[in-house]
């Protein structure tokens, strides 16, 4: 007499895959949660964006473009959290487990989405930051604003970085070492900060964090500033720039950019899951996205 | 008596390295580099990052997935250790090199020391840390120090300390060699 093992049925009712998911999601997400580095570095990023004051002797502008960076501590954590994660996933597990990679897959990610809600709360307290200074400044007499503010399309920058963060995180978690993994994105996320090694016109499109305002041709460093419209905010001829520049802050243009950040977002969540539709849809989605979002960026820019 | 099994080893050892981090780190900040030319701002902050990166992908090379298998061989930890660093210390100088003399940084912020000094303080503590950590507490000593030393603020012994990397190099890389010789049987 022998006993004959059933094999387990390929397809499983959708209720018991949306449970199993959720389970995954929540074990991972309390997890990624619990990590200290995710909060040691959301406190710095705060600290960061809570010394930033506009003074009178500030590069003009500068105070209006540092909020924007103090994002990248945040960014780097959300990225080393999400990779730590993924690299679970490198562990050999028997081919016909109970789980497959696929629900495995979206249970990460679905974990990881309370990240971005940290990101969107960290995008709010920098809102209210810039409302509670009474706004911060841009420009040099006699353009010049001290209650300029980020538009919604910066605002949503945090959040959509957060989300290239999982994405880049958990691509280099899934396919490589922690150890390799950690250098990688060390340097990705600090390089990104040298935002003005991405101000020329040619490569702000392409740039990971778009640090705005945008500077413009006005006039030659012998113009009268009082003969450019009254309503243009200026920066002056200095030590970078040989001329009267125009200082503008494009809503357009930040809302392109978040498409090309999902774009890029989805082509390294492609690298995260398994061969097969699911690959090829990101893939080709991703890449519309971020074609889409380049071309559009280059379309209005200033 | 123990050079032999290490020249034979090399090659092997050398296949078996991860090479991924310091050829993708190589190529960013490479790539920023060349773009900060057309820009010209000043580059110096970059190099002390790629200097940290540079230094977290030669102690990650410490990584040995077949660490377990080999402990039964008759050559030491460390002198693997030191083939491994060997190996991918002298690529990650000729990177640092190229690196160097593409950008217009000023001459002090072209120097290897920091590089040494932080991947010397990495290997140190991934050889003090527990076996299973070890290396990935190790990489992360040039991250946590660069970041640390671009945070304090101020004057004071702490604000001093997170600069050394940068303003003594020669002092760290001799405490780190101290404390390597004092762990060689780890």
């Amino acid at each position: 007499m022998s006993a004959v093992a059933r094999a387990l049925p390929r397809t499983r009712p959708r209720a018991r895959t949306r449970a199993v998911v959720r389970s995954l999601a929540l074990a991972e997400s309390r997890r990624m949660l619990r990590n200290p580095v995710l909060w040691a570095c959301t406190g710095l990023s705060v600290w960061m964006m809570w010394s930033v004051v506009p003074t009178p002797d500030e590069w003009p502008g500068a105070s209006y473009e540092e909020m924007a960076t103090c994002a990248v501590p945040l960014l780097f954590a959300v990225s080393v959290v999400a990779a730590v994660s993924f690299n679970r996933e490198r562990l050999d597990v028997a081919a016909d487990a109970p789980v497959t990679e696929v629900q495995r897959c979206v249970g990460r990610w679905v974990g990881a989405l309370p990240l971005l809600a940290v990101a969107a709360g960290y995008a709010a307290l920098l809102a209210w930051r810039q409302r509670d200074l009474g706004g911060l400044w841009l420009g040099t007499e006699p353009g010049r604003t001290t209650e300029a503010l980020f538009t919604a399309g910066e605002l949503v920058q945090p959040v959509v970085l957060a989300l290239l963060a999982v994405s880049t995180g958990a691509a280099l978690g899934r396919r490589l070492p922690l150890v390799s993994a950690l250098p990688l994105l060390f340097v990705l996320w600090f390089l990104v900060a040298f935002y003005w090694l991405f101000g020329a016109a040619a490569v702000v499109p392409l740039s990971i964090l778009q640090v705005q305002p945008v500077r413009v041709f006005a006039g030659t460093p012998y113009a009268d500033p009082l003969r450019f419209p009254s309503q243009w905010l200026l920066e002056a001829p200095g030590e970078f720039s040989e001329q009267w520049s125009r200082v503008v802050v494009s809503a357009g243009l930040s809302w392109w950019h978040a498409v090309w950040l999902l774009g890029l977002s989805a082509l390294w969540g492609a690298v995260t899951v398994p061969r097969g539709r699911a690959r090829r849809w990101l893939v080709a989605a991703g890449s519309v996205l971020a074609v889409v979002g380049v071309v559009a960026q280059y379309w209005v820019l200033p | 008596m123990t050079v032999a099994p290490l020249r034979q080893a090399a090659l092997p050892t050398a296949r078996a390295i991860r090479w991924v981090p310091l050829v993708g780190v190589s190529a960013l900040v490479l790539l920023v580099l060349l773009v900060a030319r057309t820009s010209q701002r000043p580059v110096d902050l970059v190099l002390a990052v790629a200097s940290a990166a540079l230094a977290c992908a030669v102690v990650g090379a410490l990584h040995d997935p077949a660490a377990l298998l080999l402990a039964a061989a008759p050559v030491s930890v460390m002198r693997r250790r030191l083939l491994r660093l060997t190996l991918v210390l002298l690529p990650a100088l000729v990177v640092w090199g190229v690196l160097a003399s593409v950008s217009h940084a000023s001459p002090g912020a072209t120097s290897p020391g920091p590089l040494l000094a932080l991947a010397a303080a990495g290997v140190a503590v991934a050889v003090w840390t527990p076996a299973e950590p070890g290396v990935l507490v190790g990489a992360s000593v040039p991250v946590v120090w660069f970041a640390l030393d671009m945070t304090v603020p101020g004057s004071g012994l702490l604000s001093d300390a997170a600069g050394w990397w940068r303003t003594a190099p020669q002092a760290v890389v001799a405490v780190a060699l101290v404390a390597l010789l004092a762990g060689r049987r780890r």
